[in-house]
């Protein structure tokens, strides 16, 4: 690793901000997944919390789904954006005052947005959900990040652009455009089986084009930082950037095999789906290539912890994701809970808990106060990793025995008959999942609050970037 | 002698700003494996399905 050493600059950061952006996400990181634990407890009792129509399970399911999407994962990132990109551009964020209104339009629209959805205002457009105004409002946000975002990287002290910025100004400019897409075009026009082929070109740019980019931010940013080593390589990063920029746009129809959308455009989603193999592989081998010869870091810091088990996560539901989109597989798995292993495995799996490895980071460091406890942060790593195996395992078996029933003709009601006991171990991992987060955001919470404040650290000894030990 | 002492100084990029190091590094051999195989399957899948046989 290089020698050179230099002064750490948080300075750079607007403390405050990135430090509310990152509890407020700790917030969502509780709250969806806790109407993910809601919902499938009615899988096991359907008629748990009765027949209130707000607490029903078609009005609650668009909480959990849009609450992780744009409350946990997306509050998250808009904080670390706050934190990685004045970092890596040697100078305040463009526009460092806008943030402030941008972290109360940001919560307050999604407020109104998941309140608004259990009462029964919902756009009808899945992961498209929220009323026209507060989709105005999270819009602007976006367009005001983005702005942000490319007009710090011009005005940059730093040469070179790391590949995190890349990553992250994609992020921002592609979901400008799909938001708009998606909430305001979408939901308004476009009839019939065109509108589902959108949809499905929509809701998996939100997936690839959104979650995806901006998570491998913060994976090329943390990564080296927590390995205490240099990236492997800056050739794979333009590989696998450019390959998930020219195969992403693609995907999106792989959600509607065996439908009326011609024939050839499901064949160029799968195997476009089949092509991000490439991506995937080419960022896993650049995260080992940068860890190994330094896994004992895994021991050290809950940094390292979740990026890594995020890894692993990223490689077997991104290989699922991608062989399901095969004709053979799609017949055996369409309507199964083998897709929603998909999705948590992307989503949760790998997303979330690079962000949360993020947080584990950024927050001890701004607050300037020790990690509250290193008991809670246990408890929160290995309840997530034992709860949600559990549920990635038990989805996808699931999801292959139904879809084997199907597939031989078995009726669909004794399918579901099957599924009880797969459902209720589900609702006990997600139960499980759901406590860690729990005490992982709880611990945040303490750190920022009563954590105990250590001496500044020393630049010189931490190279300006080193993990700090209290992390 | 450990991996890290092997890097060459002159292949790493360092990042002042956030204290972070890149190698310009290499593509390795098993990966443009990966590669080809997937490019020859897709040309192979996309003249095979464009349009349903029945």
């Amino acid at each position: 690793m290089s020698a050179s050493v230099t002064p750490d600059r948080d300075d750079l950061v607007d403390r405050e901000t990135v430090l509310r952006f990152l509890l407020s996400a700790a917030f969502w990181l509780v709250f969806a997944p806790t109407i993910g634990v809601i919902l499938a407890i009615k899988f096991n009792y359907y008629d748990f919390l009765g027949n209130i129509d707000w607490l029903t399970w078609g009005r609650l399911r668009p909480v959990h789904v849009m609450g992780v999407v744009f409350g946990a994962f997306s509050t998250a990132i808009i904080g670390l954006t706050y934190y990685m990109v004045p970092r890596l551009c040697g100078v305040r964020m463009y526009k460092e005052n806008w943030s402030r209104a941008i972290l109360w339009m940001w919560n307050i629209g999604l407020t109104v947005g998941l309140v608004s959805l259990p009462l029964g205002h919902n756009l009808g457009i899945e992961a498209g959900e929220f009323p026209f105004w507060v989709n105005v409002a999270i819009e602007i946000v976006l367009i005001m990040i983005a702005i942000q975002v490319v007009m710090t990287i011009v005005r940059r002290q730093e040469p070179r652009i790391y590949v995190t910025l890349w990553y992250l100004t994609a992020a921002y400019v592609w979901t400008v455009f799909n938001y708009a897409f998606g909430h305001f075009i979408l939901p308004y026009s476009m009839p019939g089986v065109n509108n589902a082929a959108m949809h499905g070109l929509y809701i998996h740019y939100v997936v690839g084009l959104w979650i995806t980019p901006a998570g491998l931010a913060v994976i090329y940013y943390f990564l080296p930082l927590a390995a205490k080593r240099p990236l492997y390589s800056h050739k794979l990063s333009l590989v696998g950037f450019w390959s998930l920029a020219f195969f992403y746009p693609f995907v999106g129809t792989h959600h509607y095999i065996y439908s009326p959308i011609p024939y050839w455009t499901q064949t160029i989603a799968i195997v476009a789906s089949m092509m991000l193999i490439i991506p995937v592989w080419t960022v896993l081998q650049n995260f080992y290539g940068t860890f190994v010869g330094n896994w004992n870091r895994f021991q050290e810091s809950y940094t390292a912890k979740f990026l890594i088990i995020g890894a692993l996560f990223y490689l077997i539901g991104c290989f699922q994701g991608s062989t399901e989109a095969l004709r053979a597989m799609q017949r055996l798995t369409h309507f199964t809970d083998f897709v929603i292993a998909h999705s948590h495995l992307t989503v949760f799996g790998t997303f979330i808990l690079w962000v949360t490895a993020g947080m584990y980071f950024v927050i001890p460091r701004l607050s300037g106060h020790e990690l509250y406890s290193k008991t809670l942060a246990q408890w929160h790593y290995w309840l997530t990793v034992a709860g949600f195996s559990l549920m990635a395992l038990v989805l996808t078996l699931q999801g292959l025995l139904q879809g084997t029933m199907l597939d031989v003709g078995a009726d669909f009601v004794e399918s579901m008959v099957v599924m009880k006991p797969y459902w209720f171990i589900r609702t006990i991992a997600g139960v499980t999942m759901d406590v860690g987060a729990l005490l992982g955001m709880w611990n945040f919470y303490l750190t920022v609050m009563r954590g105990r404040r250590i001496a500044a650290p020393d630049a010189s000894s931490l190279g300006g970037a080193a993990e700090p030990q209290w992390t | 002698m450990a991996d890290e002492e092997r890097i060459d100084s002159s292949d790493i990029s360092h990042y002042d700003s956030s204290g972070i190091d890149e190698r310009h590094g290499v593509i390795p051999g098993w990966l443009v494996v990966v590669y080809v195989a997937l490019a020859i399957w897709m040309v192979y899948y996309l003249v095979q399905f464009w349009t349903d046989k029945g």
